[in-house]
């Protein structure tokens, strides 16, 4: 990640929408974004996923009713290099945040410290089966699917009849076919992870009172998966008090 | 940077809702008024709740805010000249729609009316603020496909004439009633007036301009239509790039008064996709795409929404710094002409069932 060029353009976006640059990003390979935020009062970790459009468009999708009774949420990311862990805790906290309802219970089957097939069930009542795969070889594109299944309609951040992410433009040369897909237009260049990190990192510091919402989810979020990859060694569900998050 | 003071006038162009967000949040600009055509557009202009005053008198907004520097003329192509010239007057920047006017005359005396004032009017063409033609440009610049040689091209989306009526109506969409041909009871003024980007689009991606077109219109999807809504468009630029585009109406919608969920019935309302085949390679583009999908409601429909929608952003952002910079905006009259010039020659095709030269 270019850490010098995201805090330039973080705050490149302060300057532009009257935001006071409260912050800076520091690189911290121990966070799933792989920096966080040092603020004049704390470090605050980010969850970048929260404001990737398309898991805010899905999140909109529910909170605006356009489903009606969500029940179940499938989801799946397969990656290159990634910790486990990593993938798991991405997982759970979209899950939470678009479930609206804390996981009280998971159970994972677990292969190695590569793969993990969750099913996870929410206070609401909703369930979630979670998908992670960190074995995908080296240079390989990131694959992942998010789906919302409702009573009234079925949400997904891919199209029907495909398997994996469509690119905005497919490149076809002699050399071979390479795909593009940009989609922040005031962050052209940047890469997805490093657009949606400074977006993450722009949204605390515009809205401060995120910092502690994030914070809380984050503390939560890391214990889940911790419990739920160790449970799965010994065959047994992991079940989460209510004030776990505390 | 000063804030520009900024209001919007008519309301009554179909992209007049897609300003609201960006000109709240940007701080470079200072939204101060808008003026409704009429009662309805006011009425559906308020349903946004903008807290920005709304007036139905142009002069009266202008006398109680005489501090705005620039305005978005968000109105039916008819509106244009008189607005521009108004705002020359008053030395008040503009932006304007997409199509200035069809009228060449007409055109060119906007653009003297424009020079004299020294003031700033730019066209609305915002697919040159999507990061997917952004990334087009690029690879093109850098030789990705070599010499480019052919482009196809879709621009195609619903009809909004039933939210924006004037769309329907050829006196104010082409700017007077002109039959499209012989024997044809619709007038000019339908689909291909509501799709120039791609018009433009290749001009900017060859850096050449266009020699002849070839037009034929197709039957209405939309039967009741004065105007046309489904034609195709093939020819040649001044460089040899072959092309062809679709400029339609195509994709089907509920007859909505205000645009909003449900709208669409083809999943995907609105799509602008460009091949671009060059001699080392070819380049396959979907400009609004990928998105998120869901078959909820209003209509249970699978639906496309869109999710990377902020043309508007970028434009705006052009838009205040070539007021406070004294800069020209990529796309202005002069550049724009061209492009206007070319989708009167696709009507003229159409007419004599040939190919016509661009002048």
């Amino acid at each position: 990640m270019d850490v010098e060029g995201m805090n330039a353009a973080l705050r490149r976006l302060c300057d532009k929408y009257g935001v006071a640059v409260d912050g800076r990003l520091v690189a911290d390979a121990e966070q799933v974004a792989g920096v966080r935020l040092e603020t004049a009062g704390s470090a605050v970790p980010l969850l970048p996923w929260r404001v990737e459009r398309r898991f805010a468009e899905l999140k909109k999708i529910i909170d605006s009713r356009t489903l009606e009774h969500v029940s179940t949420l499938r989801f799946a990311v397969m990656r290159s290099g990634a910790r486990l862990e990593h993938l798991v805790y991405r997982e759970f906290d979209l899950c939470e945040w678009m479930a609206g309802s804390p996981i009280r219970k998971t159970f994972a089957s677990v292969a190695g410290d590569k793969v993990a097939n969750v099913i996870v069930t929410f206070a609401n009542g909703m369930s979630a089966s979670v998908e992670c795969s960190a074995a995908l070889p080296e240079g390989a594109a990131e694959i992942d699917r998010h789906e919302i299944i409702a009573r009234r309609g079925v949400a997904c951040d891919r199209v029907v009849d495909t398997q994996v992410p469509q690119a905005s433009i497919y490149a076809v040369t002699a050399e071979g076919t390479k795909t593009y897909t940009d989609t922040d237009a005031e962050l052209f260049g940047f890469s997805d992870a490093e657009i949606w990190t400074v977006r993450a990192a722009f949204a605390v510091l515009k809205t401060p009172a995120l910092a502690a919402e994030w914070k809380k989810a984050a503390c939560g979020v890391k214990e889940k998966v911790a419990q739920t990859l160790a449970c799965a060694e010994t065959c047994v569900p992991a079940v989460f008090p209510e004030d776990i998050h505390v | 940077m000063k804030p520009v003071k900024i209001a919007m006038m008519s309301l009554t162009h179909g992209h007049t809702r897609k300003y609201y967000q960006t000109l709240l949040e940007n701080a470079k600009l200072d939204w101060v008024a808008s003026c409704a055509e009429d009662q309805r557009a006011k009425e559906t202009y308020e349903l946004y709740q903008t807290g920005v005053p709304c007036y139905l008198s142009e002069d009266e907004m202008f006398e109680r805010h005489p501090d705005i520097e620039a305005v978005v003329l968000a109105s039916a192509n008819d509106k244009h000249m008189a607005q521009v010239q108004e705002c020359a007057r008053r030395g008040v920047h503009v932006l304007s729609m997409k199509i200035p006017s069809f009228d060449m005359a007409e055109y060119d005396a906007m653009i003297a009316a424009v020079d004299k004032a020294g003031i700033v009017c730019q066209i609305e063409l915002e697919m040159h603020y999507n990061p997917v033609v952004h990334r087009l440009k690029k690879l093109i610049a850098e030789g990705a496909v070599g010499k480019i040689v052919s482009v196809q091209a879709t621009n195609i989306t619903l009809s909004p004439v039933w939210a924006f009526p004037w769309q329907g109506v050829p006196e104010a969409s082409y700017g007077r009633r002109v039959p499209l041909k012989a024997g044809d009871a619709r007038c000019r003024g339908g689909a291909l007036c509501d799709h120039p980007h791609i018009f433009d689009l290749i001009r900017h991606l060859t850096g050449a301009d266009f020699d002849f077109v070839y037009s034929s219109v197709a039957p209405n999807l939309r039967p009741e239509l004065q105007v046309e809504d489904m034609l195709l468009v093939n020819g040649k630029l001044k460089d040899g790039t072959a092309f062809l585009f679709d400029p339609s109406w195509s994709r089907m919608e509920e007859r909505l008064k205000v645009p909003g969920p449900g709208w669409e019935v083809f999943p995907k309302r609105m799509e602008v996709n460009v091949t671009v085949v060059g001699e080392k390679g070819t380049l396959v583009s979907d400009c609004f795409g990928p998105n998120v999908y869901h078959n909820g409601a209003p209509s249970d429909r699978y639906t496309v929404q869109y999710t990377y929608f902020d043309e508007w952003v970028g434009m705006i952002d052009e838009f205040a710094g070539c007021i406070r910079e004294g800069k020209e905006p990529l796309i202005n009259l002069r550049w724009h002409r061209p492009t206007i010039a070319a989708m009167n020659a696709c009507y003229d095709s159409v007419a004599s069932g040939g190919p016509c030269t661009v002048k």
